[in-house]
């Protein structure tokens, strides 16, 4: 199960995944066209991209009143058909994570469907920020990575 | 079918008068965009002689032609207006968001005419202009003004002044956002002097672009090139920093109001570990794989809690060298001028000519009200806002130290400018290269942006007795690889004596940074090392599907810088005015001094190679007539 994991410390806001996906997506550049967003948090000095997790269990397909959104068979990722959308937008509310978004050229909600297993905003991004990996490796990972801090943290106070 | 040119939007103030209209097919051709349009529409709007912060003059905002694109570092907008504070061509350079967001509500350019009775902001939404009542505004420092106009309007970019701006402080920026700016030659002023507050800028609509694929290619390209920058590690490390200790080191900074040429402590003071210290995480404007900027924060200490986007060398050098700041200081002064709206390099050479002044005497504690000193901060940040609101000794300093040495006996000396522009960090008198020599030939008076050879190897600092050479210094591979026409390369460029001609490369590196400037990109050195014309050509192709060539793009880059020159000599501009100021031909640091007439020489020079005349630096009827501009021949 491979998705987009966000790499925050990274990200420096260049907005470069906004733009190609709206070019490959819309065929024109915008960032508003695009199913990957890029949150400026000046306050914290962060950015923080925000793309579709494709969750198990999709809050916006429970919300969706047409029933079009679904999960694929084979790759489990969250699709939808755009072609009988009423613009409801109650699945853009519904996600915890505002990863659904406008479309304000066709005026529908879409999501990111991963460039079919090739996304090109990780192909584009500069700085690492966005890794296409299996979910549970990065999980695995970032356990691994908290377990040393964990340690090192354990052995800073025996020290002490 | 694509979305280049969109249109000009021009906005009378005066009249309340609101136009759009589609930029004349010869403008495309021949100027391009960005610094090209302003040019060409400045110099047919402005009637000479006009008073800068008078109805007459024009603002004018052009993004550049790939901004909105993902080509790496496509973000910048180029503002322009006659400048309050040398009277002649003003104009600046800004990154950040600003310029995709007028991009894609459909304009390439934002004319500004006209003065308004009341405080007014302009809101652009696509088609929708609106000019609004801005006395809630009015009087509101930066930061504060940005979090209203964001609530109001969402999603907004956003371009307003400060108090200093609204005061007309003759250096006065205009800032982007919160923590970005068009910093010099004062254009605050003009906005302010046309009770204009703020402009905030949404657009909702994409932009078509004619060869999509060719352009993902050419923005592929564009990002090895400048990945493979020798450079280019140490700047997404550290950014502009890194020229911080090579030139403490020769003493070509602009200590103590250009005394010192170095401090003793500069390293700890200015060298780039204060991003380790001071620094947390990247920034970057739209598109740029570089991310020099840094969000700063002061943790502990009198200015615990200042937080903002910083750690470039300007302010370093301005406030650091100029006034003798230390670090935490530095980030207290920029935020500061952020916040108030002035630019920092002329803040910086303003205050450490005032210090000067008062250890020499000329200015007593009487006049200012309290003691000044060099590294004083509590007492330059008195000062500094003593000129933002224009208030005793302040009013005289808000003019810029080329006005106010004349209100002073004996002062002159001390102003460091040139045509009226406070010169940045760099002494001449420390380190001779093309950046040296393209102070006095820029257009824009005594200022470092936009002359810099694309190869300045800070390594090495040999003075050629002559003036016209600085050492090249690297192996045959980077000669090889340097986008630039074999000939010109061959000329600029002595692989033998390994040296560089200041004089040819000066002119090179203006037309580069000019074009850079027409497509909007940005100068920090990994681009100007590897990105030239060749890329930005296809680039350009790519999105815009006109037959441009390389050689086209750097003619129309010439075209433009010829047609400013024109402008700033219908103003008046003098042939002597090309020169730096008499301290640092007649006062020496360590024995670094500087010929006056040698510098003559390599000038003249460089007027022969842009096919201007020798002596009155004047272009020749045959150059203007090469550049289809003889009819502005005036």
């Amino acid at each position: 199960m491979k998705r987009i994991v966000v790499n925050t410390e990274a990200c420096d806001g260049c907005g470069i995944c906004q733009l190609v996906c709206s070019a490959y997506k819309a065929g024109q550049w915008h960032p508003a066209f695009a199913r990957i967003k890029i949150k400026q948090l000046q306050e914290f000095g962060l950015n923080v991209p925000v793309v579709c997790m494709h969750c198990t269990y999709p809050p916006c397909e429970i919300f969706c009143v047409m029933n079009l959104i679904y999960k694929d068979p084979d790759t489990a990722y969250t699709l939808r058909n755009v072609e009988r959308c009423i613009g409801c937008r109650a699945c853009e509310i519904a996600c915890p994570f505002s990863a659904a978004v406008w479309d304000p050229l066709n005026e529908v909600v879409v999501n990111c469907d991963l460039c079919g297993g090739t996304p090109e905003c990780v192909n584009h991004c500069p700085t690492g920020a966005l890794i296409f990996m299996d979910i549970s490796e990065a999980a695995d990972k970032k356990r691994r990575e908290a377990a040393g801090l964990r340690i090192l943290e354990a052995s800073r106070g025996f020290s002490e | 079918m694509n979305d280049y040119p969109g249109k000009i939007l021009e906005i009378n103030l005066s009249t309340g008068s609101i136009s759009s209209r589609a930029v004349e097919p010869d403008l495309i051709k021949q100027y391009l965009g960005g610094i090209g349009f302003n040019a060409r529409i400045l110099y047919d709007e402005i009637p000479v002689g006009a008073d800068p912060l008078g109805e007459e003059n024009v603002l004018i905002f052009a993004a550049g032609t790939l901004v909105g694109t993902p080509f790496p570092t496509a973000s910048r907008t180029e503002a322009s207006a006659k400048s309050p504070l040398t009277g002649q061509f003003g104009t600046s350079n800004s990154g950040a968001f600003f310029g995709t967001q007028l991009k894609t509500a459909g304009y390439d350019a934002l004319l500004i005419k006209g003065t308004s009775q009341t405080p007014v902001y302009i809101v652009i939404s696509d088609e929708e202009v609106q000019i609004l009542d801005a006395a809630f505004l009015w009087g509101k420092e930066c930061w504060e003004t940005v979090d209203i106009l964001e609530q109001k309007h969402y999603g907004a970019e956003i371009a307003l002044v400060g108090p200093a701006g609204e005061n007309l402080v003759r250096f006065a920026s205009i800032e982007n956002g919160r923590y970005d700016g068009w910093g010099r030659t004062g254009l605050g002023a003009v906005m302010g002097s046309k009770k204009l507050k703020a402009i905030a800028v949404k657009g909702t609509r994409g932009r078509k672009v004619h060869n999509s694929a060719a352009l993902l290619e050419a923005v592929r390209k564009g990002q090895q090139l400048i990945k493979s920058a020798s450079s280019y590690m140490a700047f997404t490390e550290y950014g502009t920093l890194n020229a911080s200790i090579p030139y403490g080191k020769n003493k070509a900074i602009s200590a103590h109001n250009f005394t010192l040429g170095t401090l003793p402590d500069w390293k700890e003071i200015g060298g780039r570990q204060i991003v380790d210290k001071y620094g947390s995480r990247h920034v970057a404007c739209q598109s740029c794989i570089i991310a020099c900027g840094h969000w700063a924060e002061i943790k502990e200490g009198k200015y615990a809690g200042v937080k903002v986007k910083d750690l470039e060398i300007t302010p370093v050098m301005s406030f650091g060298a100029t006034v003798g700041l230390n670090t935490e200081a530095i980030i207290k002064a920029s935020e500061i001028c952020q916040r108030y709206g002035v630019d920092m390099v002329s803040t910086g050479g303003v205050l450490g000519f005032a210090i000067e002044l008062y250890k020499k005497g000329i200015i007593t504690t009487e006049d200012v009200g309290f003691e000044l000193d060099f590294g004083d901060d509590e007492a330059a940040f008195k000062l500094l806002h003593k000129i933002i609101d224009r208030e005793g000794i302040g009013d005289i300093l808000a003019e810029g130290t080329k006005r106010a040495a004349e209100q002073f006996a004996n002062a002159d000396r001390y102003a460091i400018h040139i045509k009226g522009m406070e010169i940045p960090m760099i002494d001449p008198r420390g380190r001779w290269s093309t950046w040296s020599l393209g102070m006095l030939t820029n257009i824009r008076g005594g200022d470092h942006l936009r002359c810099r050879n694309p190869v300045e190897n800070l390594r090495y600092n040999d003075k050629d007795e002559e003036y016209m050479k600085e050492r090249f210094g690297f192996k045959k591979p980077m000669y090889d690889r340097l986008d630039m026409p074999e000939d010109l390369k061959s000329k600029a460029i002595d692989l033998e004596s390994d040296t560089v001609d200041i004089a040819e490369m000066s002119k090179w590196a203006e037309d580069l940074i000019n074009l850079y400037n027409s497509v909007g990109i940005c100068i920090r050195p990994p681009v100007m090392e590897k990105v030239g014309p060749t890329i930005i050509a296809e680039a350009c192709r790519a999105f815009t599907g006109l037959e441009i060539s390389a050689a086209d793009l750097m003619e129309s880059s010439e075209r433009t810088w010829n047609l400013i020159k024109l402008f700033n000599l219908r103003e008046g501009e003098e042939v002597d005015a090309s020169k730096f100021p008499r301290r640092f031909y007649e006062e020496d640091i360590d024995g670094n001094i500087l010929d006056e007439e040698k510098i003559q020489a390599v000038l003249e020079k460089y007027y022969q190679v842009r096919g201007w005349n020798g002596r009155t630096g004047k272009p020749d009827a045959n150059t203007l007539d090469r550049l289809n501009l003889v009819d502005d021949l005036g």
